[in-house]
């Protein structure tokens, strides 16, 4: 029902120039995943090993370490670092610093820790090599945390009036044209987490990175006519369109497909059934944006 | 004795195929037999002065023949050709990251391959090689900078030009000038300063570097809140520049201040970060500077070619500079002395307010990033990036790939002294464009729509033919009239076009060269 509705909300007549494409091929890796995606919704999931290599992102430290290691940072070193690491009264920051960079399982961080700068007011700490081992895997799961944006938490997305989302999502939106909360919308709050959700009302795009499983349904699909200068017509799924060529498959899931050059006179109309979410990119003022996240938070 | 040289002896035509390295005179020349630096030449035009392919004929273009790139596996991404191959004495010469190789410039067959063992780094792309005499450079992801012998590839020597540990890492094409080796750098997860270096083509030593962020108490540094902001300011030297003899000028943009989308630590417009530099080559010492992002939060580098050709603005004579920029504007400056002259976005975007009396356009603070998000146009990919653009002297047109998008900007670190990226941007959406701008006004003279399903990544090529060469998001590798913008010739190759095309003459015909996923494709005409 939904799609048959949607493709309603947007129609493009083009001849020779037809380039309504769909979400048809998968886009540059999105900045999106995390380690702990929210129970039972759905968020992007995180990208391979393999790639996060290539992407210049270490492997984690081992978290035992770092837990030991938060402790003993917590207890000798925050007081002047400050408890992130990021530098404090007295203390510089060591996420950004060269030194700790360099280090490796307390190489560099351990003769500091042992001797102290007294120059400069840190007195010495005797520890063991395992402690200083420990605060190593904190400092570095620290840099990883704060270099790898993949890795970033997004918090408190929800701040709109769902009243006035509610009242935007059936005026001024118009989204209730092709959407209904009882209907398609119902319990959208519980399958995705916030930031998702707040991405596929505003497009519902599904393509992640390749390889990677899609995130929620796709969109419905792009319809298609195509008009031959003899008059005779098909339409159909629209499988590609470009500035030379358009193809279909037609209800009986016959495929056909055309060069624009080789037929004078075509005609390529394009449903484009997200034709309204572009239409409103252009339209939501920020505040906007949020109060629709706010009222879709409430179809739970 | 190499299977090569034995087929080359023994061929009917005694042809020179290696063996000879670049005569530097040829840098100062425009591109015909020879492509011997990233954009053809110093310019950055991208223009090619060769016409035998030309509006009238280019629908005859041929196959001469494919080079794919086999890296050996291991790359998730596969090898993705982002680098313009140098063409000298019939050998093409061109890099994907960790990998050079020279292939035959007639027939596309390899004669060397050489790969860098990597110690890490990101390996997004590389964008190709330099070469002085007989020596070529090119960079690697871990930080090096590797010269090898053009004839065999042996390798001559490797230095470090970056700390891979501090999360730089390095991407670009060297650019010769002269006895210097420019190298920039790359990398901003973590907030390190950016540099651009000369080094000695002999021996890699250090010659001189300039530090995109001045020391204190320098010009620019009252535009830094205080020293440790601005020693982790950022600003990449991501890509190669342009240079003018005669000025003995280098032009250079520079990439984002760090940190990328948190600007709250680093209140000011934190010179010379988004940046268009000029700089002696021989000192580094900067002459000039424009800002087109001050205090950017967005990601958008102004790193984009700051393409330089001589022209009428305002009825005057004059030595220009254009640069179509990641933030959506084109800008114009005279580039003798870095003087503002146009200011004109080239897509519809939503960030700025208004342009300054300095003709900067200054961004609406509300669409900063926040931790519930503002939806912001263009994404932090840009309305342009780092695929080449080009200016033909033969229309008066700068042409661009551009992208039109939206993306959700949210601040994650809402600290007071922010670290790292601090933000992070969710795409919504996009739609490709070619544009072609008329220098003078910054109007688009012709706009080509290539729909929603990626990225405009198409480096641009612009000839004396009166063509400009482009690929479209639907694998589609095509010519245009460069002045109408009516496409005449276009054939699928399968995947999008990944680097800026490019063209030389050998044996009194034209190739067409364009890197497309793991491919070289090279075109000519049918010989009669």
């Amino acid at each position: 029902m939904l799609h048959a509705k949607a493709i309603h909300a947007g129609v493009l007549l083009l001849g020779l120039m037809a380039t309504r494409l769909g979400a048809q091929t998968p886009a540059p890796p999105p900045n999106t995943g995390g380690p702990n995606p929210p129970a039972k919704k759905t968020a992007p999931p995180g990208l391979p090993p393999e790639v996060l290599k290539l992407l210049g992102v270490a492997p984690p430290e081992d978290p035992a370490a770092v837990e030991r290691g938060t402790k003993e940072f917590v207890t000798n070193c925050a007081f002047c670092h400050g408890s992130s690491a990021t530098g404090g009264e007295g203390g510089p920051d060591l996420v950004r610093s060269v030194l700790v960079m360099h280090d490796e399982k307390g190489d560099k961080i351990g003769p500091v820790i042992l001797q102290g700068r007294p120059q400069k007011g840190m007195p010495k700490f005797p520890m063991s090599q395992a402690q200083i081992a420990d605060i190593s895997a904190f400092l570095h799961a620290q840099i990883q945390k704060t270099g790898n944006r993949m890795s970033y938490e997004i918090r408190n997305v929800i701040t709109g009036d769902p009243h006035a989302g509610e009242a935007y999502f059936t005026g001024a939106g118009k989204c209730n044209t092709c959407h209904s909360p009882n209907g398609d919308l119902a319990g959208i709050a519980n399958k995705y987490d916030a930031v998702t959700l707040q991405s596929r009302f505003l497009y519902p795009k599904t393509f992640t990175f390749p390889g990677m499983p899609a995130v929620g349904p796709p969109p419905p699909p792009t319809k298609v006519m195509v008009t031959l200068s003899s008059g005779e017509s098909f339409s159909g799924t629209l499988k590609h369109v470009d500035n030379f060529s358009v193809s279909l498959y037609d209800s009986s899931g016959e495929y056909h497909s055309w060069l624009l050059d080789r037929n004078p006179g075509i005609k390529v109309e394009i449903h484009d059934p997200l034709a309204a979410h572009i239409a409103l990119l252009q339209k939501y003022s920020d505040t906007d944006m949020h109060n629709v996240l706010a009222y879709l938070e409430t179809l739970k | 004795m190499k299977p090569f040289r034995h087929l080359a002896s023994a061929s009917f035509f005694a042809v020179s195929l290696l063996g000879q390295g670049l005569d530097s005179a040829l840098l100062l020349k425009a591109p015909t037999d020879t492509w011997p630096t990233y954009n053809g030449d110093y310019s950055g035009r991208r223009y090619s002065t060769l016409s035998q392919i030309d509006t009238a004929n280019v629908r005859n273009l041929t196959l001469a023949w494919v080079y794919r790139a086999v890296t050996g596996g291991g790359n998730f991404f596969g090898a993705q050709v982002k680098s313009t191959p140098l063409e000298v004495n019939g050998v093409l010469y061109f890099t994907v990251p960790d990998h050079a190789w020279a292939v035959d410039a007639r027939t596309g067959r390899e004669l060397w391959h050489y790969k860098w063992e990597s110690k890490g780094g990101i390996h997004i792309g590389n964008r190709g090689v330099g070469i002085y005499g007989n020596w070529l450079y090119f960079e690697t992801p871990d930080c090096h900078l590797i010269s090898l012998n053009i004839k065999d590839g042996k390798e001559r020597w490797n230095t470090e030009i970056c700390d891979l540990k501090e999360h730089y890492f390095a991407s670009v094409a060297p650019i010769l000038i002269r006895n210097h080796v420019l190298v920039g750098v790359s990398g901003d997860d973590l907030d390190v300063p950016g540099y651009l270096e000369s080094r000695d083509p002999e021996t890699g030593q250090l010659q001189w570097r300039w530090n995109t962020e001045p020391k204190p108490g320098e010009p620019g540094s009252e535009t830094w809140p205080n020293q440790e902001a601005m020693s982790h300011g950022g600003g990449m030297t991501w890509m190669p520049g342009t240079y003018d003899p005669e000025l003995n000028l280098y032009y250079l943009g520079t990439g984002n201040p760090q940190p990328v989308m948190a600007g709250k630590g680093r209140g000011g417009d934190d010179l010379y970060t988004e940046s268009i530099v000029a700089l002696n080559p021989d000192t580094g010492k900067l002459a000039w500077y424009f800002q087109p992002s001050p205090h950017d939060t967005h990601d958008w580098d102004a790193v984009q070619t700051p393409v330089l050709f001589d022209g009428e603005f305002n009825g005057e004579k004059r030595k220009l500079l254009a640069q179509a920029s990641r933030n959506g504007y084109f800008f114009v400056l005279d580039r003798t002395n870095g003087q503002h002259l146009l200011t004109k976005p080239f897509i519809e975007t939503n960030w700025a307010k208004e342009i300054d009396a300095r003709g900067r356009p200054m961004r609406d603070l509300k669409k900063d990033p926040a931790s519930d998000g503002t939806l912001v146009s263009p994404s932090s990919g840009g309305a342009t990036n780092w695929p080449p653009p080009s200016y033909s002297p033969d229309t008066g047109l700068f042409y661009v790939s551009a992208e039109k998008s939206y993306s959700v900007f949210y601040l994650t670190d809402l600290g007071d002294k922010p670290e790292g990226w601090g933000g992070v941007d969710k795409d919504a959406w996009s739609e490709s464009y070619l544009r072609a701008i008329d220098y003078k006004t910054g109007e688009i003279r012709w706009s080509h729509d290539w729909g929603s399903s990626g990225f405009a990544l198409s480096g641009l090529l612009s000839t004396a033919g009166k063509l400009l060469f482009s690929g479209d998001i639907s694998g589609n590798f095509m010519a245009l009239d460069a002045a109408s913008g009516d496409i005449l010739w276009h054939v699928n190759l399968n995947a999008n076009v990944s680097n800026g095309p490019m063209s030389y003459e050998l044996d009194g015909s034209q190739y067409l060269v364009v890197g497309v996923g793991d491919s070289l494709y090279a075109f000519t005409l049918p010989r009669r």
